[in-house]
């Protein structure tokens, strides 16, 4: 996996080059989706941080890897993204302390402690040393996902003390008073606690507390074949099924060399449009619901629910499950089909323009929508705000623009970001960006090839990064595959970083208004808490 | 007391326990259509109620006394109140019965208890659902008052009974005065009963409850007894739209045909409000809290128009 600077510098060579200088870019090796990795010791670790924060690049992930460095045994990645380049900055940790940047690179706050939980790693610096991932009842030298650790039944204490219970943010002043929902929800929602500092109605300040029901998703992948953990990255998060397998077999095609014949990419490209389209339909009724207009709303949830017959129609999933598999799809969609959807598509279209002109011709509802829960553009970068968040305050970030995948190079989505940054600006681009994928759909039908939809090419050991845009916004993977097995599967989905967008959206708005700021985002908590 | 009135009180009571769940149905089955569903049975509310009345009651551990008395309280309030407002039959008005005044302060009672209850269990919903309701409210009382006011200078009268009787015998009233009146009615029914655009009835987010909020803890019998209140509520307030308004076919003299046809007659307009109610729900989002004083504000205008009106006309 060695390389040599590439003809065209981008952003993360002309980084290694100039910020970290000396013999950085000799021992830069390039990784198979594109990534630059990068070993940096301490003192040039915390010296080139602010300087590439000042080169604008965004702090997408941070993880820690398992004898990964040969200096020693866990080791950091930092993957920083600027322009469709990758830099991910390799730091070996020596005594299981580390420097926190979460003062430069917000988006490092979660990232820091989850590996605090997960690996025991302590950060110098922090100024959050509250847990994250493993809540107070487990015991406190528990690491899960330390190599050293086995799978087996841990003793949890449920009497918690008073003096350990998780501290939330302490807001005082005259009338201000707290309100706490959750974790338990009215309906059927995941959990997730939202602590409401108030005054009369509106809100002052607003903190989240996720990760009630952690999975264990990534200790449960590793040691598993590549074949099994397709399922694993299917049940990440149910309604991104497609985007989270889809950025799993990415990488492990990448990591073993493997290419996916062209029919399947049309395929997997189809599956990932479509699962957009459910998605940002079932957003569209939700805000709707949460305003109270139920006539709107139901204009569509019944396209959503038509789209989920056709997908299990097409696939025998509803959520489109069992079709992307590593190498390329499991069984082909024959071409009577493929023109069945084609039709379908065409009459979703015409269908979703009048449920469309009825909520936009309601002013009670975009009286509703407009300047309520406004995310600020300047919030995007800091916090690695993705997806149709980030484009309707202005963003033009689009994974399947900035680092296009599959046939996204030649099926371009067009795009008309809005910088508004409200509630209607995040109704406004779903419903483009739906219009959109039925633009793709009918695109990629028209000009599928024939030919087979799997490689039987071989895994082989390596790692890998890959990056897909699902509904949400950016989704991250990834790999490692060891001796055939998955030694390392880091999954990272927008949900994990919008979801500290809505603190910042929420405060001055109105309590009543918390449920369709918070439907807007559309933030999963199962993709959040794995 | 007479014996007529005595009868009176029975047949009135009866016909509102009786028919103010068919009501409640009836709107949920009109927003239903208008989003392409089926939605419940128009007997569903009369289903519903039965099944929590044979449930058991639950009272949170922080629920004092009041938690136990208010639902009693609220309903007694209510079912008075209910005599206040002759559905199918106008007979004679004894001592302060009927009068419009005394009407609105029970309603007004029947909420104060309602919104004790919200705070009493010590949820953070409650007590929400009962400080928008107490805002609600404060803004929508003086509203009240202008529009019975209205109501008083357009039938000479502060006794509801003698307003129906006068709305009988003169038959229709004056377009423009009927128009003003019927929407400031409306918009009261609307406020008062807690549909969109004031609150949403069939939400199930607590943050957005105005309502629901204080009734939240609310379990088995006691539950019914709100439920129910508050569609004989509801069922008052369309019966003064109903019989101010297009007032044909009250029973004025007591004979089983007279009230048989009226009570007909009643249920019939009755269906067709609940079709309207149903349909202004679906046709708009719910407000803004800070924006509903601008919904009051209509009601208080049109009655301040029509006291002109009378006044100087």
């Amino acid at each position: 996996m060695t390389g040599t600077l590439p003809h065209r510098e981008d952003a993360a060579s002309k980084a290694i080059r100039e910020v970290l200088g000396g013999d950085a870019p000799a021992r830069a090796t390039r990784g198979p989706g594109g990534e630059w990795y990068v070993p940096v010791d301490k003192s040039s670790f915390e010296r080139a941080i602010p300087e590439i924060a000042a080169r604008k690049f965004v702090l997408i992930s941070l993880f820690c890897v398992e004898g990964f460095s040969p200096e020693s045994r866990h080791s950091l990645l930092y993957v920083l993204e600027r322009k469709g380049s990758i830099l991910v900055l390799v730091r070996a940790v020596a005594g299981g302390q580390a420097t926190s940047v979460a003062t430069i690179f917000p988006s490092a706050a979660w990232p820091e402690r989850e590996c605090r939980d997960g690996f025991g790693i302590g950060f110098t610096g922090t100024s959050d040393t509250r847990r994250l991932l493993l809540h107070e009842p487990y015991p406190k030298d528990f690491h899960p996902l330390d190599k050293a650790f086995t799978n087996a039944p841990i003793v949890t204490n449920d009497d918690v003390p008073a003096a350990d219970e998780y501290p939330f943010k302490a807001m005082t002043g005259e009338g201000v008073y707290q309100v706490a929902v959750g974790p338990v929800h009215a309906g059927i929602i995941e959990p997730g606690h939202f602590r409401f500092s108030v005054i009369g109605e509106t809100v002052f300040n607003l903190e989240i507390r996720m990760f009630y029901t952690h999975r264990g998703i990534e200790k449960l992948a590793e040691g598993k074949s590549t074949e099994d953990c397709v399922k694993v990255a299917e049940a990440v998060s149910g309604d991104e099924s497609v985007a989270n397998v889809t950025s799993f077999c990415m990488a492990v095609e990448r990591l073993s060399g493997i290419t996916v014949p062209d029919r399947a990419w049309y395929l997997r490209t189809i599956l990932c449009e479509l699962e957009r389209c459910c998605s940002h339909l079932g957003d569209e009724a939700g805000m709707l619901t949460d305003v109270a207009f139920a006539l709107g709303s139901s204009q569509f949830s019944v396209l959503r629910e038509e789209v989920f017959r056709k997908n299990a129609e097409l696939t025998g999933s509803r959520f489109l499950r069992g079709m992307t598999c590593i190498g390329g799809v499991s069984r082909d969609i024959p071409r009577d089909r493929l023109a069945d959807l084609a039709e379908f598509v065409g009459q979703l279209r015409k269908r979703f323009r009048v449920g469309l002109s009825i909520v936009l011709s309601t002013p009670s509802v975009i009286d509703r929508f407009s300047t309520t829960g406004v995310v600020k553009r300047e919030l995007l970068r800091p916090l690695n705000i993705t997806g149709p968040v980030a484009r309707a305050s202005g963003g033009r970030v689009d994974v399947r623009l900035d680092h296009p995948y599959g046939v996204y190079d030649r099926f371009v989505p067009v795009h008309t970001p809005i910088a508004d940054g409200d509630v209607l600006a995040r109704f406004t681009v779903k419903a483009q960006e739906f219009l959109d994928s039925l633009d793709l759909i009918e695109r990629l039908i028209a000009a599928i090839p024939e030919g087979p939809v799997q490689s039987n090419e071989p895994v082989r050991d390596g790692y890998a990064l890959a990056l897909v845009e699902s509904a949400r916004g950016q989704n991250l993977c990834w790999v490692r595959v060891k001796d055939g097995r998955i030694d390392r599967y880091k999954v990272r989905t927008a949900s994990y970083c919008n979801w500290l967008a809505i603190e910042h959206a929420v405060p001055g708005n109105i309590v009543a208004d918390f449920p369709v700021i918070n439907k807007s985002m559309n933030l999963s908590y199962a993709g959040t808490d794995m | 007391m007479s014996a007529d009135f005595v009868l009176y009180c029975i047949l009135n009571t009866a016909v509102v326990v009786l028919i103010s769940p068919l009501f409640v149905s009836l709107v949920k089955k009109v927003k239903a259509w208008t989003q392409g569903r089926q939605g419940p049975s128009v007997f569903q509310t009369y289903y519903t109620l039965a099944k929590l009345l044979r449930k058991e009651t639950i009272y949170s551990p922080h629920a004092s006394w009041v938690s136990r008395v208010a639902p009693v309280a609220c309903m007694a309030a209510i079912l008075t109140a209910s005599l206040f407002v002759p559905l199918v039959w106008v007979t004679e008005p004894y001592g302060g019965i009927g009068n419009i005044i005394l009407f609105l302060y029970l309603l007004v009672v029947a909420r104060f208890f309602m919104a004790l209850l919200g705070l009493d269990a010590g949820s953070a919903f409650g007590g929400m659902g009962s400080s928008r309701e107490m805002s609600v409210s404060a803004v929508i009382e003086p509203t009240t008052i202008v529009v019975f006011a209205a109501l008083a200078f357009v039938f000479k009268t502060l006794n509801i009974f003698d307003m129906m009787a006068a709305a009988v015998s003169a038959g229709t009233l004056k377009t423009p005065i009927l128009i003003l009146l019927a929407i400031s009615l409306f918009i009261i029914l609307i406020v008062e009963t807690s549909r969109i655009p004031v609150d949403n009835p069939e939400t199930h987010l607590e943050l957005t409850m105005i309502h629901e909020g204080m009734i939240l803890e609310q379990s088995g019998k006691n539950l019914a007894l709100m439920e129910l209140s508050a569609a004989i509520k509801q069922t008052l307030l369309m019966a003064l739209l109903i019989n101010l308004i297009v007032p044909w076919g009250i029973a004025t003299t007591l004979s089983a045909a007279a009230i048989l046809a009226a009570l007909v007659i009643f249920l019939v307009k009755g269906c067709v409000l609940s079709l309207v109610i149903g349909t202004f729900e679906s046709s708009m989002a719910k407000m803004r809290f800070f924006r509903l004083p601008g919904l009051f504000m209509m009601a208080f205008f049109f009655s301040t128009l029509i006291v002109i009106i009378e006044v100087f006309a």
